[in-house]
């Protein structure tokens, strides 16, 4: 398969700061430390009752005061999606030194992945029409209904005048934005791109997954008899939590990011994406596989060079096995000693989000040679093929890391990260 | 509904500070609301939706396009309330 | 050395026509889609008027899902989808599928599915709110749609950025293009009339009462329609190799981000430009070569002003011999599916040396060439496409004429 540009004579993509709010920190470093220490984030939402419907748990993002991380500015026009992404932008802004000044005059840009932006205030803004009538309809609400919003919000807010973009797939909306992003900075267009990815929990996307028995301990809207057990690659599982999340990365050519000092987390090596049209188990896998293959082959290494695996894998009953039976295709006998983590066994699925608070968590990895464990995993399917997927923590040199992530509609991304210093 | 101008005021006022983002006593009670409290078109928009629906006035867009003040919005209202009080069946309880 | 695309395949459903000659001819015959609002009621808005695309049947086109279990965007994008294969000579089966992909942008993904559930939440009736919400109402479906209906396993991205998403997707096919990723790229965007959007527009005073006229001087707003359009984009070489029929070559994109207002462009156009500028530096283009400009033209006052701006800047002595015409006029605002449908058109006028008028054009308010209400033959040897959206984010996109 022609890729037309080698690795070695190709910019380099390095990650110079990154930011993220989940349920279960609001930095990366409280992100790593507590997946570490197999901390969940899943807990009983508060955000919106839940009464009526037959799952309770999330991964809700509370106490989550804006103002507090965003003081002496307007907020109203400000939803919470775009909160949630202002505050995961600025840290990673600060983080890779972007002054104000220099992020207007440089141009830095942005590629967000969501699948939803905010569904809740574009159904806020249509009840809110039908009840009182078109012409008090709120024209803030309206700004926010588009799902590029976000996207728009924060280049907005931070002077963001470099390419800006969002891209939806799912679950890996984020990795696909990473792979849309790094794309840009290779061919040029860009030398620095915020990328990642948000999502918010809001009562008609949690409802919505219930009814359509996605979610852990529902069947098609009906409680399940077995209540809510959203543990990836457990036997058990039935299903996964939803949560919410932002984070983005900042990503930068090489070279320029040396020229101005930059501090350098990682490196972007590859990334790889396919697409399963037949929603069968033998498309999924080899959706999953060719995104594997593809991310290796554009990083230049092989299976042998991959050190841990992220996993998107959340509780899904089908998902979880495509992804892992995917991923041991592509990397053969590799697969049967590679280290795995899920840590949406303890963040849920946060979807726009996920991929980068995966790549975020990577991160942590990278520091401090910890992979963080899969608390509650007990036992797998017969024939698991990973079985470097543990319930504890896991001590391992990770020099180079997979990401990887299939949607429930069938895309398939994956993502190979390198360690600061590695080539 | 009351047509004295201090609760007009004060309605108005918390009206345009939730837009503006600010606490109402924050805002001068001659504050220009694209000079002083820097807001866009869009949030002058929402300004006058929310006081069209908080007194009911059921006025086109176009009477709010020409407020530029706190001031001038409370002599819209009143204006407004006034007309309406005087046409008995014009107005909605 | 930047691999070339090119464009072999087109597939559109606008609000005058469905299907390539359908729709080109409306165009060219200065046909407006212009009707009341049928797909729910407009009694309580001001304003009445909209673009749709009506007595659009999906049975022909939707043959491997069931056309009453998709979205409407996903119909109408599978129907233009396929038409764009069928006219590019290449048989779904006959592609490999793990090398061909889709691309799509679109403003509000499957509206009609939110609007439902919002029926469902206000008559206190959540409990009919079955699978398909989260089945059919994210965005990505609608690609996901389309490459379930083909069999391609490849990319699949959904863009929604907005009115400029359908550039933004076919600039995204001609990443993948160039970067090897794929032999056949369906690229385009798609749309579903929404009460939402009309309702949003109107709230902002955007909607004409009576008609679209861009950069008319009494010009009163958009009109807000839906409609999809597919180009089938595929490696330049690899096109001729198999003889298939060129309408143009996407010679170049160029993106920008305002970053200065959700709903109004930055007040003197420098978004705009910079999109012109970028995507003719991309296409190794100097402005005077451009010989026809599909504005993104909605009709708004201040679109309308502002963009004339922008090009004026970029063009310079240029502006006012290069036509510049925006189809708004006779399909409204399609939204996501806009530029892609305007794409389309750009390969046509390349291909067939005609360019499509602005109609209802009676006082223009610049004194550029905006092809004013009938269509002209024109020698066009380099299209541009502008569209910009909310959030600021612009796309412009160059198509050149093929020399076989």
């Amino acid at each position: 398969m022609p890729i037309t540009s080698h690795p070695s004579d190709r910019r380099r993509v390095v990650i110079t700061g990154a930011g993220c709010l989940s349920c279960l920190a609001d930095s990366s470093a409280g992100l790593h430390a507590a997946l570490c220490a197999g901390r969940s984030g899943l807990k009983p939402i508060e955000l919106f009752p839940t009464e009526s419907i037959g799952c309770h748990q999330a991964g809700e993002i509370r106490p989550f005061d804006a103002q507090s991380y965003l003081p002496d500015r307007n907020l109203r026009p400000i939803d919470r999606t775009s909160r949630l992404l202002l505050v995961a932008a600025g840290q990673a802004l600060v983080g890779s030194g972007w002054t104000a000044e220099a992020v207007v005059e440089r141009e830095v840009g942005l590629v967000l992945g969501t699948t939803f932006c905010s569904v809740r205030t574009i159904a806020e803004f249509d009840r809110r029409a039908l009840q009182l009538g078109p012409s008090h309809a709120s024209p803030l609400d309206f700004a926010n209904s588009v799902i590029n919003a976000a996207a728009g919000q924060t280049a907005i807010w931070y002077g963001l005048r470099g390419l800006n973009s969002t891209i939806s797939a799912g679950a890996a909306s984020g990795l696909a934005a990473f792979g849309y992003a790094v794309d840009q900075i290779r061919g040029g267009r860009a030398a620095a791109l915020l990328a990642g990815g948000v999502e918010e929990l809001c009562f008609e996307s949690f409802f919505g997954h219930y009814q359509a028995g996605r979610l852990c301990g529902s069947r098609g809207g009906k409680e399940a008899d077995d209540g809510e057990l959203p543990i990836p690659f457990d036997a058990r599982r039935n299903g996964f939590a939803l949560a919410e999340g932002a984070a983005l990365v900042t990503l930068e050519d090489a070279a320029a990011a040396a020229e101005r000092g930059a501090p350098v987390l990682g490196e972007v090596l590859g990334h790889g994406s396919g697409f399963d049209p037949l929603g069968t188990e033998e498309s999924a896998v080899g959706a999953v596989a060719r995104a594997v293959r593809l991310a290796l082959e554009d990083a230049g290494l092989g299976a042998g060079d991959v050190d841990a695996l992220s996993a998107g894998a959340n509780g899904s009953v089908d998902g979880d096995p495509w992804e892992a039976k995917g991923v041991a295709a592509a990397l053969g006998a590799r697969a049967a000693d590679l280290p795995v983590t899920a840590i949406k066994s303890m963040l849920g699925e946060a979807l726009g989000a996920s991929g980068a608070l995966q790549v975020v968590a990577l991160l942590g990895t990278f520091g401090d040679g910890v992979l963080p464990g899969i608390p509650g995993l007990e036992r797998t399917d017969e024939g698991f093929p990973l079985p470097g997927a543990r319930p504890a923590a896991q001590r391992v040199e990770v020099r180079r890391a997979l990401a990887t992530a299939l949607s429930a509609d069938g895309h398939a991304w994956a993502v190979v990260l390198g360690a600061a210093g590695q080539s | 509904m009351s047509t004295n101008a201090e609760e007009i005021r004060t309605r108005v006022k918390q009206i345009i500070a939730n837009v503006a983002g600010l606490n109402a006593s924050r805002i001068d009670d001659d504050a220009r609301l694209r000079d002083d409290l820097k807001l866009d078109s869009l949030s002058l928009l929402e300004i006058g939706v929310d006081v069209d629906l908080a007194f009911k006035l059921e006025l086109p867009d176009e009477r709010y396009k020409e407020i530029d003040s706190l001031p001038a919005m409370v002599d819209l209202v009143q204006q407004r309330l006034g007309e309406r009080t005087e046409q008995p069946a014009a107005v909605r309880g | 050395m930047k691999s070339r695309v090119a464009v072999t395949g087109l597939g559109l459903v606008t609000p005058i026509g469905a299907g390539r000659e359908a729709a080109w001819e409306g165009l060219l015959a200065g046909r407006c889609g212009f009707a009341p609002v049928e797909s729910f009621d407009t009694r309580a808005f001001s304003v009445h008027l909209g673009a749709e695309v009506r007595g659009f049947d999906p049975a022909p086109w939707v043959r491997r899902q069931d056309p009453a279990a998709l979205g409407r965007a996903s119909l109408l994008a599978i129907a233009a989808a396929r038409q764009a294969l069928e006219d590019a000579g290449l048989a779904p089966e006959a592609v490999a599928p793990e090398r061909a992909g889709v691309a799509m942008g679109t403003t509000s993904g499957e509206p009609r599915e939110v609007e439902r559930f919002d029926d469902r939440y206000l008559a206190g009736e959540l409990d009919r709110v079955g699978p398909e919400f989260i089945g059919l109402y994210p965005c990505h479906m609608i690609a996901a749609h389309v490459a379930r209906e083909l069999g391609f396993a490849g990319v699949n991205t959904m863009i929604p950025t907005a009115c400029a998403a359908g550039n933004y997707a076919i600039a995204h096919a001609v990443d993948v293009l160039r970067a090897g990723r794929a032999d056949v790229m369906l690229a385009g965007g798609a749309d579903a009339f929404s009460r939402i959007t009309y309702t949003g527009f109107a709230r902002l005073g955007a909607i004409a009462p009576e008609r679209c006229q861009p950069f008319d001087r009494h010009r009163k707003g958009m009109i807000p329609g839906e409609g999809a359009a597919v180009l089938v984009l595929e490696p330049l070489d690899r096109a001729r190799a198999r003889g298939a029929r060129i309408y143009a070559e996407l010679a170049g994109y160029g993106l920008s981000c305002d970053a200065h207002h959700m709903t109004a462009a930055h007040p003197e156009g420098n978004g705009a430009a910079r999109a012109m500028e970028r995507a003719l530096a991309d296409a190794g283009a100097a402005p005077g070569e451009v010989s026809y400009i599909s504005a993104h033209g909605t009709g708004t006052p201040t679109n309308d002003r502002l963009e004339t701006l922008a090009v004026k800047r970029v063009f310079g002595a240029a502006a006012r011999r290069t036509p510049m015409s925006s189809i708004k006029s006779m399909i409204g605002h399609t939204m996501g599916a806009a530029s892609a449908i305007e794409a389309a058109v750009c390969a046509l006028a390349v291909a067939l040396d005609r360019i499509p008028p602005t109609m209802n054009l009676e006082e223009p308010e610049e004194d550029l060439d905006f092809v004013p209400n009938a269509a002209r033959d024109h020698r066009v040897l380099l299209a541009m496409n502008n569209a910009y959206a909310f959030g600021g984010n612009n796309a412009s996109v160059i198509l050149r004429k093929h020399e076989a």
